[in-house]
């Protein structure tokens, strides 16, 4: 039975099966890797990704609960290559990403958080986020955040 | 060792000479296998190679640097960019970014006309050590600005002879040459030449005239990480791909005693259960399936030993294995026996650790008829090659290894890859094969940072000064029996090179000894960011924090008393000591007043030349330890990317505050005993710090950046949670009781 959904503004509809984690189905049915498996467990956020406008470890959360929904990737995140969404332009500026593999999660749950928090404190971000890093990039990431919730209301002023 | 020569081999008639940046000969190494500077475009290439092949026999690169076939560094793609093959993964470190500085400098071209890609086996260099030991940009330092400075005389050359001038009227810039009023691109010259002329290598720059490096700059892979975009071995796909998971002992040493794979075999998507050889694996059409089916496989296995930790740590104790003196000066261990009573003793244990970089390792991998490619993120890609051609019982020729971005390495990527099972499956399927790790067998089915034990001693003098130091470590084996079997170990006795790296004293008292016993654990381990020289340090510089409380001084002026360079020639490494401990003293205000509550603590390493202090301010608050604020001294040598260096202190910082609160394997009923990252938990946002970072440039040469920050991160802490407490914790992960 087919499963559909709207993923970063397309219609998709999948034959998988109802339980199938929507990280699989993302990057294996629909060839967008830009969200990423990292424990299978929902404990490291690196499949971070919004359903709804909700972030969601997608590891752990079935295809079947996104049927109907608009789900968006890091791949959708940004309008275009150009013109970037306030968080990967700050995870630029600050350049936060050393080896890169789990800032997909990090920047889907932290433009959840800007979103939810227009003006976060380190507080708000230290306590709100609990995606994990290996390389050790946690205090840009802390940085970046902030910058890009100045750059969302330097542009909401635009 | 995986080194095909050594130092030795090299011809005898070679005056010894101290390697110059200017003019220096390319001494001919006959047996090592090198790789080329070239300048192609795709229809030029075999001419090219065949140039290149002449032009590389006649340099001089460090000793690990091979290609199993003459190719090239560099290329020039139509666009007029050039192509920078790197012989060296990029794992995070951010080398790429200083590779094309050093580049940029003799090509005379803004780095940004620098492409940086991993060169893989069949497109150009690769390191047959691998990637690692920060030694990345440091052994390249001279290597890569000598190749490229080679392709921009080449180029010259080529364009003097299109346009029948002399080389010396052409200039270059931003990738056009010049002459008078005529202009070419790199591009352009590269698709008119059939046959080049290999000039001989021009002096390098001074490093007064450098444009680029020592100045920030940004990292070249940044876009495309921030875009999500397939960068890594997990994102790679081919045609027609089906996906396995293999299935292993979730005991140490277990062997599989039955097993039933019906249920299995027939769930939605499995093509087919694997059973051979000691191969366990389920093939499907997902990831998801495969999962699945290997989770559905009714296995029951023979548990040799359960081992339980109070067994892993009475193996790897002081006293036990064999043991191999690696320090002797003075009269160290017969004071010391002597003083009986007198000495001053502590001991220090660290844990089993995990690497837990974020990718889980895998690969991809199509065996064909007569070829096969894999697509693998790894820190050795020719001991991948080795271990796939063996596997698969073909020539290592006719196998690709291809390179991606490596979802973090940090050591672990050196071994047990399962590189060669993937390959086992595909030969069986007659398909591309994706083989990913489930973040259980990451945990489970590893190899691990071995645990350690400390023993120190230490004699006071009379007059209140430390006589003599003795430094006795258990550790088991990170590198030699992985590298060189058990030949090696028993050629080596113990592993002083990586487990037994920083056992020495750094302090220049006249006696001092440092002692490894080596043992055998019944699991694999191996090495981790820094090697021995996180526990070893974690061991020594606890040690001195505490002599210095037990003699009443403060423990940044006793560090000092003891860097005075007196003897044995190494004077410059005594100042740089003293620089660095000076430097943290100052900047992290080591003598102001604290706030009430809080503790200071501070430690100092020299990881293979690079000098490495810190100092912490913690608070504890019920038990819970909290770093609040790091400063982080490093003397590099020389820096090429300050931001670049500034990046990997602050993911020492972090990586050390986590393995000193967090981290540690318990060995429990034959198993280890975490899973996944609720048992192994790590530093997340809220333990962050606020970091500075000074960089030092006490030298003419880049030392290693990539490891050396995290060696004081643990007993600085450890110091300064005595300090807030009054309890000296000694083990890790550090628990205030």
């Amino acid at each position: 039975m087919n499963i559909d959904f709207t993923i970063n503004g397309t219609k998709a509809s999948v034959d998988v099966p109802a339980e199938m984690p929507l990280l699989w189905v993302v990057r294996d049915e629909l060839g967008l890797k830009g969200t990423k498996y990292g424990c299978g467990k929902a404990l490291c956020g690196a499949c971070t990704l919004h359903v709804d406008g909700e972030a969601v470890r997608s590891c752990s959360f079935p295809v079947s609960a996104a049927a109907g929904k608009t789900v968006t990737t890091l791949e959708g995140l940004s309008p275009s290559e150009e013109k970037l969404h306030p968080i990967q332009q700050a995870w630029i500026d600050e350049q936060v990403p050393q080896c890169g593999y789990c800032q997909p999660g990090f920047m889907m749950a932290a433009a959840k958080l800007i979103k939810d928090i227009p003006n976060p404190t380190d507080e708000d971000i230290r306590s709100n986020i609990s995606n994990i890093c290996r390389c050790g990039t946690h205090p840009r990431i802390i940085k970046a955040i902030r910058r890009a919730a100045e750059l969302q209301r330097i542009s909401a002023t635009l | 060792m995986a080194s095909k020569t050594s130092a030795q081999e090299q011809p005898n008639n070679e005056q010894p000479q101290k390697k110059s940046l200017t003019r220096r000969r390319f001494l001919q190494v006959g047996a090592i296998v090198l790789g080329g500077a070239m300048v192609a475009v795709y229809p030029g290439r075999i001419p090219m190679r065949r140039a290149a092949a002449q032009m590389v026999e006649t340099m001089d690169f460090p000793a690990s640097i091979s290609s199993y076939r003459p190719d090239f560094w560099f290329e020039i793609l139509p666009d007029n960019t050039i192509l920078l093959k790197s012989p060296k993964v990029e794992m995070g470190q951010g080398i790429f970014t200083g590779f094309a500085m050093l580049a940029a400098e003799e090509l005379e071209v803004p780095p940004s006309q620098i492409k940086v890609e991993t060169a893989g086996t069949s497109t150009g260099v690769i390191d047959s050590l691998g990637t690692g030991g920060s030694n990345t940009t440091s052994s390249l330092f001279i290597p890569i600005r000598e190749v490229a400075a080679t392709m921009r005389e080449m180029l010259k050359t080529a364009a003097a002879k299109e346009w029948g001038v002399d080389v010396s009227a052409v200039t270059t810039q931003n990738g056009v040459l010049t002459s008078g009023n005529r202009t070419m691109t790199f591009a352009d010259i590269a698709k008119a030449t059939k046959k080049w002329d290999i000039p001989k290598t021009p002096a390098l720059k001074p490093a007064s005239a450098f444009k680029y490096v020592g100045k920030d700059m940004k990292r070249v892979d940044l876009k495309p990480k921030v875009m999500g975009k397939p960068l890594f071995g997990i994102d790679q796909t081919m045609p027609g791909m089906v996906y396995a998971v293999i299935v292993e002992s979730p005991y140490i040493g277990g062997t599989l005693k039955r097993i039933d794979t019906k249920a299995a075999a027939q769930m939605q998507g499995v093509e087919r259960v694997i059973h051979e050889d000691g191969l366990i694996a389920v093939v499907a059409k997902s990831r998801y399936a495969a999962e699945m089916a290997a989770q559905a496989l009714d296995i029951e296995w023979n548990i040799p030993q359960k081992w339980q930790q109070a067994d892993i740590e009475a193996i790897v104790t002081v006293g036990k294995g064999t043991e191999v003196n690696v320090q002797n000066e003075g009269d160290a261990r017969s004071i010391i026996e002597k003083a009986g009573e007198q000495v001053f003793k502590q001991e220090y244990r660290t844990p089993l650790g995990a690497h837990a970089q974020m990718e889980v390792n895998g690969s991809i991998v199509h065996v064909e008829k007569d070829k096969a490619t894999v697509i693998i993120g790894t820190q050795v890609v020719g001991l991948v090659r080795d271990e796939v051609a063996k596997a698969i019982g073909m020539d290592a020729e006719k196998i690709e290894i291809r390179i991606p971005y490596l979802g973090g390495g940090f050591g672990r990527r050196y071994a047990k890859m399962n590189a060669g099972n993937a390959a086992r499956i595909s030969k069986i399927v007659g398909k591309p094969v994706s083989v990913f790790n489930t973040r259980e067998q990451e945990f489970l089915n590893s190899v691990y940072r071995p645990n350690t034990h400390h023993v120190l001693r230490a004699k006071i003098a009379a007059n209140g000064t430390v006589e003599a130091i003795t430094h006795d470590q258990a550790t088991p084996d990170m590198i030699i029996e992985n590298m060189s079997g058990k030949a090696g170990m028993t050629a080596f006795g113990a592993d002083f090179i990586s487990a037994g790296h920083g056992a020495s004293i750094l302090y220049n008292t006249a006696n001092r000894s440092a002692t490894i016993w080596h043992n055998k654990l019944p699991l694999p381990v191996g090495i981790w960011r820094s090697v021995g020289i996180f526990a070893n340090t974690f061991a020594i510089e606890s040690f001195i924090n505490e002599l210095a409380h037990k003699l009443g001084k403060d423990p940044i002026a006793l560090r000092l008393s003891m860097v005075s360079g007196t003897g044995s020639g190494s004077e410059k490494i005594y100042t740089r000591y003293a620089n660095a401990l000076k430097t943290l003293a100052e900047k992290s205000a080591w003598n102001s007043p604290k706030t009430p509550g809080t503790g200071r603590g501070m430690a100092m390493a020299n990881d293979r030349k690079t000098v490495a202090a810190a100092a912490v301010e913690v608070t504890v608050t019920d038990g819970v330890i909290r770093v609040h604020k790091v400063t982080s001294v490093l003397d590099v040598g020389i820096a090429i990317n300050p931001e670049g260096i500034r990046m990997q202190i602050e993911g020492c910082v972090m990586m050390g505050i986590s393995a000193a609160l967090y981290e540690g394997i318990q060995v429990k009923d034959g198993q280890i005993g975490a899973s996944n990252f609720h048992e192994y938990p790590l530093a997340m946002l809220r333990d962050a710090p606020e970091i500075q970072s000074f960089i030092l440039e006490a030298d003419d040469v880049p030392y290693g950046v990539g490891e050396p920050p995290i060696a004081p991160i643990a007993p600085a802490i450890a110091a300064a949670v005595f300090d807030a407490t009054g309890v000296m914790p000694r083990s890790l992960p550090l628990k205030v009781a």
